[in-house]
């Protein structure tokens, strides 16, 4: 009796629970597609994407391509868990191999084959990011190198010629640029805090072995955090370095701090030609490859390489019309149109030498350091992302001095033992 | 007849009982699972036994984020009662404006949490913020609040003093309820300001003295907002603060579930914390056995 009485409670949660199973998107009607293509770019980038999206809208009749710009990885990552999520995303190559070996992502060989899509256009070393065990899951759009600016106004009041060739060029520099009042407080600083990976290919360094393990104590990762902790954090205070850095103003604003003058020099990107002159139009700039150290000319030109990549999740409501949508995001014309308005290096080999990148100031530098035969990229392993997390936490242990280079990179050494397990 | 009733008082209590089944039991089972395997969301789970729960005992930043929570709830909760517990006495006080005053302490505590978050991260900060500056008028030392891993945990618990509000609300209830003729007699026994408060207020209070502080011990072992919010990188990927020092245990769960993937561990985190604050209340009452008044008794 009690059973029987029950017997509605459970008819309205299954009930409910179809209902709700039966919202999902119907968005396929008839003739047309639409597909949803939330990216993480904003702002003028996304303006310039948004002009690449309608453009395909208007260039055929089947699909149409609904963008929106949404700069949040946990928000993409929990889209992509759900039974029905978006049909096209944008990423870093980095992240290829952590999500590819969890099932996150549509592999796009079987696309490839049947249409014989050929890909030996694009640059070897992008493309390859994209991949894991032997599978391409997700297509470059652009690559990206950092290089060292400096402002050219503040190196003349130093009396300083020429950007830095060698790493005791730099040192001195930094030594010449920082500036600091009565009470130990720095008012200008030489160098913004580098990005440690990068430095330390630039000092030979290396992240991987070749058979994918983890190296964090390699020596020339080790020479490159001693080169910034002898000669800046020890020198001028790991606390007095933290209170000017949270003066900082915003990266892609005015305020940033190399725009406003107050550091004078960094470590970045190819995009910075285009920022400047959105945020900073009236800053004298130069930009140098990465010094390399003293008699190791042998290291010149290098720099990591990291691309910024198209992706289909496993769960993509539309993964044809997704393919065919990300098939024109990489074509030659999209690519050029979209990475000369974000003034970002394109994938492919063929519009390198484009002259359409001429009118965008020292962009050539940044072409160019494609070139070089040093150009180190940050392997895409499943356990890419966590490595990454446990270097930046010691790397700001380091640049504290709460931990030797040493001591810190054996720690993540250690902890890279249990990675994947 | 007590048949019928049984099944009417189960009608009228179905919404509940539904939500109580699909939105909570379910959940919880599910939690207690997935907390025994290996659980991506995108992959079948595997069963893998309490192994989440052996590999919690080497995780370094698990018993980080454990301690990082315990100490804003010891340090924490008792500070920030007490501040909402000096109010309440003092706003008890009958001063002209008195209405004015308590809407002042009540205010901040209606602000929205993200957007106090972000005033206080303006305020606190270490070059150009006010608390700063202040302290440099006055000559006093200019921590780094959010930069410096010694200092985040205090620039936390200074930010939940200034919402003390609903606290003193309760305390301020309970001042109310205290008998007049207890602080008469004391006054006839020769009794001073302070006397009083030791031996006429605390005593009749310490219920809800009590009361308050499980309820501010369960909600600060659940702490995450603020601390996502500080401690937030650009496109939001997972960070704890200067050397993790905001890193809570909310947030490296979090962290866990939705950034690492690892759903099992997460669940095992949060299956842990239950006992965390089941253990704490149990050591609360038990201490609290000889020290609160109960009036009834």
């Amino acid at each position: 009796m009690r059973t029987a009485r029950l017997t509605p409670l459970w008819a309205v949660i299954a009930a409910g629970s179809i209902a709700l199973g039966g919202c999902s998107s119907g968005t396929s009607s008839g003739a047309t597609v639409t597909i949803n293509f939330p990216y993480l770019w904003g702002g003028p980038e996304a303006q310039a994407l948004e002009k690449v999206v309608s453009d395909f809208n208007a260039s055929q009749s089947g699909i149409v391509v609904k963008g929106v710009s949404s700069p949040d990885f946990q928000k993409q990552l929990a889209e992509m868990s759900g039974a029905n999520g978006f049909d096209v995303s944008d990423n870093f190559g980095s992240t290829v191999g952590s999500w590819a070996s969890k099932g996150i992502l549509e592999p796009l060989d079987s696309y490839m084959q049947a249409e014989n899509y050929g890909t030996g256009d694009f640059v070897p070393t992008a493309l390859q990011s994209n991949q894991y065990q032997g599978k391409t899951y997700a297509m470059p759009i652009a690559v990206h190198t950092l290089l060292l600016m400096y402002n050219k106004k503040l190196f003349s009041d130093a009396g300083i010629a020429a950007g830095p060739t060698t790493m005791s060029d730099l040192q001195a520099d930094i030594t010449k640029l920082t500036k600091v009042d009565s009470s130990g407080n720095i008012t200008q600083f030489g160098m913004r805090s580098p990005d440690y990976t990068t430095l330390a290919y630039a000092f030979g360094g290396k992240w991987y072995d070749d058979s994918g393990k983890p190296t964090p104590d390699d020596s020339g990762n080790l020479a490159a955090l001693h080169f910034w902790v002898d000669n800046v954090v020890k020198k001028y205070g790991a606390d007095k370095i933290k209170k000017f850095e949270s003066g900082y103003g915003e990266y892609a604003s005015a305020q940033n701090p190399f725009y406003t003058g107050k550091v004078a020099m960094t470590l970045d990107g190819e995009w910075q030609p285009v920022f400047i002159k959105e945020y900073a139009p009236t800053l004298d700039w130069g930009v140098v490859a990465i010094p390399y150290p003293d008699a190791q000319s042998n290291l010149a030109g290098a720099t990591q390489l990291t691309s910024s990549m198209f992706f289909i999740p496993k769960n993509a409501p539309h993964k044809q019309q997704a393919w065919t949508f990300l098939k024109y995001l990489v074509s030659p014309a999209a690519m050029t149109q979209f990475t000369r308005a974000l003034g970002n290096l394109p994938a492919r080999t063929s519009i390198l030498g484009s002259p359409l990148y001429n009118d965008l100031p020292q962009f050539s530098v940044w072409l160019n350091s494609l070139k070089s035969p040093n150009l180190r990229i940050f392997a895409s392993e499943p356990s890419t992302a966590q490595y990454q997390k446990d270097l930046t936490d010691e790397f700001q242990r380091i640049a504290n001095l709460q931990d030797t280079p040493e001591a810190g990179m054996a720690k993540v050494k250690a902890k890279a033992a249990s990675y994947g397990s | 007849m007590a048949h019928r009733s049984v099944s009417r008082g189960l009608l009228f209590a179905s919404p509940w009982i539904i939500g109580f089944l699909v939105f909570q039991l379910v959940p919880i089972l599910a939690s207690a699972y997935y907390s025994l395997t290996n659980f991506n969301l995108f992959q079948d789970p595997q069963f893998v036994g309490l192994h989440n729960y052996q590999r919690m005992a080497s995780d370094e930043l698990f018993w980080k984020s454990l301690f990082n929570t315990v100490y804003l709830t010891v340090v924490g909760v008792p500070i920030s009662l007490a501040a909402a517990l000096v109010a309440a006495l003092a706003l008890n006080m009958r001063v002209p404006g008195q209405w004015f005053f308590r809407t002042i302490v009540f205010l901040p505590t209606v602000v929205p949490v993200v957007a106090a978050t972000y005033i206080w991260r303006w305020l606190l900060n270490a070059q150009y913020g006010y608390v700063n500056e202040a302290l440099g008028t006055f000559h006093l030392g200019q921590p780094l609040w959010l930069d410096d891993a010694i200092w985040t945990k205090p620039a936390l618990i200074l930010m939940s003093l200034w919402v003390t509000g609903s606290a003193m609300i309760v305390f301020l209830a309970a001042l109310k309820d205290v008998p007049e003729v207890y602080y008469e007699a004391a006054t006839v026994d020769g009794a001073g300001a302070w006397s009083k408060f030791r031996h006429v207020t605390l005593p009749l209070i310490s219920p809800v003295i009590l009361f308050e502080t499980i309820i501010a011990g369960i909600f600060t072992l659940q702490y995450f907002t603020q601390a996502y919010l500080l401690s937030q990188t650009r496109f939001n990927g997972a960070s704890g603060g200067p050397d993790n020092s905001l890193l809570v245990y909310g947030l490296y769960l979090f962290q866990q579930a939705f950034v690492n993937l690892n759903m099992g561990y997460a669940s095992a985190m949060a299956w842990v914390l239950l006992f965390v604050a089941l253990i704490g209340t149990l050591v609360l009452l038990r201490l609290s056995r000889d020290r609160v008044f109960y009036a009834g008794d």
